[in-house]
């Protein structure tokens, strides 16, 4: 179970999080929404310790984990992985390679070992007869395969997908959306989800939160979100541009 | 040790274009704020770069270093400001001793010291200072727009999620690299300024080759501050420059500021230290 109890954060002047409180059930798909810039990146990242709150406490599993230094988060760090946003594959290394270094940094496994390993995880996502290929060779669907493949390597408890299907073709996104519930239900990982996808977040979410002005606006079902009558929440589900919501 | 950050801040606030008619406290509030954030930005720049410079320094001594990537970023440094440290220095050879030329000739018309009084100068001074300046903006910008947009499109986040230090990742390989490639090209320049020199000389004042050609007057002590300050730019530059590409946030305008940023605070932690350098080697070995 993940905690976010009452997280505040500012980059200078800028307020982002102002009192972000949220519970993450174990085994669960939990989509977090809300407009671009509402700091939805920054929520998720200091879970994993890539941001840190300027006040407010982050709990894994019952364990403070705010004041972590950046050697005690790398365990964390194995135990829930992060798809990002742009993907972040290294142009450099090949997809085996891509695939194969958190292995290497996390697990200290020999290259052989490691490779066979991250053969295995790109076959996962039917990615194996690339696997010598640069990442400037595909496209961004395929990058993002090889993107969660690389995140599903250490076979992680909890995964964050930053925005996985922004940007995606159809058919593409909804491979990702089928791979993201087919986690949960086959292997019990606990997703989190940051999306503004409206079809990914009524087909897979178990759970939905709503950030708003820097708090949590709305928590919880799909069905909940559907019925409620807040009118920002209503504007942001029907995508209509009328509406109390600034852009 | 840095002025982009702060002019990037007090432009935010100030391109608001609000609060003309703003009541009194808050436009005493207001002018606090205009002064405190450039300050605040530039103490915060200048305590990330010293501890950048910390880590780089930790991580050079300690664990397994990625030599393969510190040839590339040689290969990189050499590469990037060959050509344009030639030019300079060549014309600045030129520059200077014809200005000195014209000179000596309404005075005392004795050519016979002057590549004897220039080269002390060119060691001690001239060729550390403009070699990194020129380092500093060919090299540091590249610098900091690999790494920036690396920060940008969270490469570097993904690097921390894989139990690795961006800096030990990162700026160490450019740190050795720096260090080596500024030092070489610092006595390259040196080289290229006075063989520019003696051809002035000798086309424009008759000056013979090997009078021109003397090192008598040059001091161990002139080596040696030279020397020094060759090495503290060459670790200065990729540091400071690492470091505003890390500080980049904000897509590709971003890294544009993080270059930006990086030659202009690399180029006045290069006159800065050549102040600090230049003045605690006078106070050692006075010059008669
Ligand atoms: N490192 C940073 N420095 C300054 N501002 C930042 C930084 N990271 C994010 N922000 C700001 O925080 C806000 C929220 O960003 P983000 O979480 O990426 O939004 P989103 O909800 O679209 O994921 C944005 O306005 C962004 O400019
Ligand atoms: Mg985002």
């Amino acid at each position: 179970m993940i905690v976010f109890d009452d997280i505040h954060k500012r980059f200078g002047p800028k307020l982002v999080l102002e009192g972000v409180s949220l519970t993450v059930a174990k085994g669960r798909i939990l989509f977090i929404i809300g407009q671009s810039g509402v700091g939805k990146s920054v929520l998720v990242k200091h879970l994993v310790g890539l941001l840190r709150p300027d006040s407010g406490r982050v709990f894994l599993d019952g364990v403070d984990i705010t004041d972590y230094s950046e050697k005690q988060f790398y365990p964390v760090r194995k135990r829930c992985a992060m798809v990002f946003q742009n993907s972040t594959l290294f142009d450099s290394m090949t997809l085996l390679d891509n695939v194969a270094l958190p292995i290497r940094k996390h697990k200290r496994l020999r290259d052989k070992v490691a490779r066979r390993e991250a053969l295995g995880k790109l076959a996962l996502v039917g990615m194996e007869n690339e696997a010598l290929r640069y990442p400037a060779d595909f496209g961004d669907g395929m990058r993002k395969k090889v993107a969660i493949a690389r995140a599903l390597t250490l076979d992680p408890e909890y995964v964050i997908f930053d925005e996985p299907t922004t940007g995606l073709d159809p058919i593409s996104a909804n491979i990702v959306d089928r791979m993201i519930r087919d986690l949960s239900d086959r292997l019990g990982v606990t997703s989190i989800v940051v999306s503004h996808d409206l079809k990914s977040i009524f087909s897979v979410a178990d759970r939905i939160a709503m950030l708003y002005k820097g708090q949590i606006r709305l928590d919880g079902t799909p069905e909940a979100f559907r019925r409620s009558e807040d009118p920002v929440v209503q504007q942001f589900i029907s995508g209509s541009p009328e509406g109390p919501m600034e852009v | 040790m840095t002025g982009v950050g702060a002019d990037r801040s007090s432009g935010s606030t100030g391109s608001t274009g609000e609060g003309e008619r703003a009541d009194r406290p808050s436009r005493i509030a207001d002018i606090l704020a205009s002064v405190g954030a450039p300050v605040f930005y530039v103490l915060s720049t200048v305590g990330d770069v010293f501890k950048t410079f910390g880590l780089a320094v930790y991580y050079t001594f300690r664990g397994k270093k990625r030599w393969d990537e510190v040839i590339n970023q040689c290969y990189q440094i050499g590469n990037r400001s060959l050509v344009f440290i030639t030019v300079v220095m060549a014309f600045l050879g030129m520059i200077l001793i014809f200005q000195s030329g014209l000179q000596v000739k309404r005075i005392t018309g004795d050519f016979s010291q002057m590549g004897a009084v220039y080269l002390p100068l060119l060691i001690r001074q001239f060729s550390p200072i403009i070699g990194a300046l020129m380092i500093a903006t060919r090299v540091g910008t590249g610098i900091a727009a690999e790494i920036g947009s690396m920060v940008v499109t969270e490469q570097v986040d993904a690097l921390r999620m894989n139990a690795t230090q961006p800096v030990k990742y990162l700026i160490v390989p450019r740190f050795i690299a720096g260090i080596f490639m500024t030092l070489v090209l610092v006595v390259y320049s040196t080289l290229v300024s006075f063989l520019a020199g003696m051809l002035t000389a000798h086309v424009y004042f008759e000056v013979p080759y090997d009078t021109f050609w003397d090192i008598s007057l040059v001091r161990w002590a002139d080596l040696l501050i030279g020397v020094t300050k060759t090495l503290c730019f060459g670790m200065a530059i990729p540091v400071v420059s690492g470091q505003a590409g890390l500080a980049a946030f904000g897509g590709s305008e971003g890294v544009g500021w993080a270059t930006t940023a990086a030659v202009v605070n690399s180029s006045l932690a290069v006159i800065m230290l050549d102040f600090v350098v230049g003045g605690v080697g006078f106070m050692v070995f006075p010059t008669n």
